[in-house]
């Protein structure tokens, strides 16, 4: 069984985020990066699949030099093959682009599952799995917090609103994103990262995947045209009373709001 | 020369920094002391899985067969997260301690055990004669004049001693020295001593320079918050001088204890002066910045709920460790007035 995990990496959780010289996205050097909280739920899962028994994980993620860190990483958890697709040419790609570069290492992978995270932590589209699916023409499911997996069919619950999970089953191959807290993810050991310097990292561009045509941000549906740091407000109000009497309040205040 | 680490060393930096700020927070430290220990045998087995116990083990007992080179990243972050593990006794010292005694059988029973998590081991030098959590170690190597004595905790007496740093409990050890316990003696001993010595005060330093770094960023953190006459007090001069200064001093300590590891790790004439330079810069940065971030935290910096005291605590307890200031200095003034000390940038790495 091949398993294709999809990372992206992501600004860390505790870096300082400013704005860059033309409004359209952030400032991203001298900014620490970290592998995208979604996605080590996805590679968590791939390596409790390849620890139950024969399974070949796959991680392929696009960027910069800098990726190679978040794929060496993942090595060191106990991936076992690295695709890096390290092109600039796909710099302003939209999601659809992005997600035709990783159709196409996936068609030339043949992978019998991918799994990715629901969302990445920086733009929150959630977009890219569902696209991969269609493009490679699997069936798919999102914000799985439960995979299960027997004879080649996948059973995922999958969280949707109120609280409750919907059940679906999906033939391989099959795309998975999945939802955050779905395991408690390993730490990559000094072990596994001495081991991973042997383990294969391949480097692709755009053009070795044939996509160099639909990437970048001339081929980009979207774009971003202006980012903005969310307003500061200046109407707190203080609620105060006994925590039943706050309680209460909150209540009432929310339900004002048409928030519940 | 190569003078920075290289890709794998600062992944491992890294993938302990992250381990230690999810898995060592104050408030796992906080409940240890609350429950009057400072070793989490849960904390520990997870360091092992890492591999962090076993760094200095050879890979032919299980170990991950790391020189000090490696390491002193991962000391750094041991102290930038204030670790409340045994590290310095059983990692940094007494692994390659057993290797270095030459004694198979010793050797075959203890560092696969260390290096899989299943065995602290204290150390007790006459430099640092208290032992660190030796009511919780399995094994003790003890020092009595050029011996090494290897002894079973349960055989010795195991007196705790008053202590500052909950997170690095000291005990006073006695024990009956003689055959039974005697490893190694005479020239053989003295050499194994000094060694452990300088690793033991290396893995201190690394330690010092990961909480000094901790004590600035909590003191700038703090900075940024705190408000007075409408602004975060971080803006005004005074504190960004005090907290630039703290950060000279630690910039400057940092090489110094890198440059240390190096002498060490490739075992160099003039290894004990190196290192007695990289304890004293290290330590003396941490005094300092301990100082300075008290003062930027004014009064809330005394309270026991403030995180600070963590790491002035550990400031204060490492510049104890293996060597005081004091001791250390002395070491270095030896050496540099020697007739024959290689001094000045033209000799730096002569001979190495």
């Amino acid at each position: 069984m091949k398993i294709m995990v999809c990372l992206k990496q992501v600004p860390h959780q505790d870096a300082r985020l400013d704005i860059n010289g033309d409004g359209t996205w952030i400032q991203e050097d001298n900014i620490k990066f970290e592998i995208n909280s979604y996605d080590t739920y996805a590679l968590e899962e791939a390596l409790l699949i390849k620890d139950a028994g024969e399974a070949e994980v796959l991680v392929v993620s696009i960027g910069p030099d800098r990726v190679t860190q978040a794929l060496r990483t993942a090595l060191g958890m106990g991936a076992d093959r690295a695709i890096h697709v390290n092109d600039p040419e796909i710099q302003g790609s939209d999601s659809l682009g992005m997600a035709k570069v990783l159709a196409a290492v996936a068609k030339e992978e043949n992978p019998d599952l991918i799994l990715a995270g629901l969302m990445s932590e920086d733009a929150n589209y959630a977009a890219v799995p569902p696209m991969l699916a269609e493009l490679v023409g699997i069936p798919h499911t999102t914000a799985a917090v439960k995979v299960e997996r027997s004879n080649g069919t996948l059973t995922c619950d999958r969280e949707i609103e109120g609280g409750a999970n919907e059940v679906v089953t999906l033939e391989a191959p099959c795309l998975v994103a999945v939802q955050s807290g779905l395991n408690q993810v390993r730490y990559a050991s000094l072990k596994g990262i001495m081991a991973a310097k042997k383990k294969p990292l391949d480097v692709k561009t755009a053009a070795d995947l044939g996509v160099a045509d639909q990437v970048g941000a001339g081929a980009a549906k979207v774009s971003v045209t202006q980012i903005a740091p969310p307003p500061k407000g200046d109407t707190a109000e203080l609620v105060e009373g006994s925590p039943d009497e706050i309680a209460a309040k909150l209540v009432t205040k929310i339900k004002e709001l048409g928030l519940l | 020369m190569r003078f920075t680490f290289d890709e794998d060393q600062l992944l491992f930096q890294t993938t302990l920094r992250d381990f230690l700020s999810n898995e060592c927070t104050p408030e796992v430290i906080r409940k240890a002391w609350d429950e009057g220990r400072s070793h989490t045998p849960a904390l520990w087995a997870q360091l092992a899985e890492l591999g962090v116990p076993g760094l200095l083990v050879p890979e032919a007992h299980d170990g991950m067969g790391m020189s000090e080179i490696d390491s002193v990243l991962l000391f750094e972050e041991a102290g930038r997260a204030a670790l409340p593990e045994p590290v310095i006794a059983t990692a940094a010292v007494a692994a390659p301690l057993l290797v270095e005694l030459g004694d198979e059988a010793l050797a075959g029973e203890w560092l696969p055990r260390i290096g899989g998590g299943d065995a602290i081991v204290g150390v007790g030098h006459e430099v640092s004669p208290l032992v660190v959590d030796a009511d919780v170690s399995h094994l003790l190597l003890l020092q009595r004049g050029d011996e090494v004595h290897a002894v079973a905790p349960d055989s010795a007496e195991i007196v705790a001693q008053p202590a500052n740093d909950p997170s690095r409990r000291l005990f006073k050890v006695n024990f009956d020295a003689g055959d039974a316990t005697r490893v190694a003696a005479g020239d053989a001993g003295r050499s194994l001593w000094a060694a452990a010595l300088d690793r033991g005060a290396l893995a201190a330093a690394a330690q010092l320079v990961g909480a000094t770094d901790k004590l600035i960023t909590l003191a700038a953190e703090y900075a940024e918050q705190r408000q007075q006459f409408g602004k975060p007090i971080g803006s005004f001069q005074a504190v960004k001088h005090m907290l630039a200064n703290c950060k000279v001093k630690l910039e400057y300590a940092r090489p110094v204890v890198h440059r240390a590891a190096h002498s060490v790790a490739r075992s160099v004439s003039d290894r004990s002066l190196h290192v007695s330079m990289a304890k004293v810069a290290a330590a003396d940065a941490a005094q300092f910045a301990s100082r300075q971030a008290l003062q930027v935290h004014g009064a809330l910096g005394y309270t026991w709920e403030q995180d600070l005291h963590i790491w002035m605590r550990r400031a204060w307890s490492l510049e104890q460790a293996w060597g005081r200031n004091d001791f250390h200095r002395s070491r270095v003034e030896e050496r540099v007035l020697e007739a024959s000390a290689r001094l000045g940038p033209g000799r730096t790495f002569r001979g190495e």
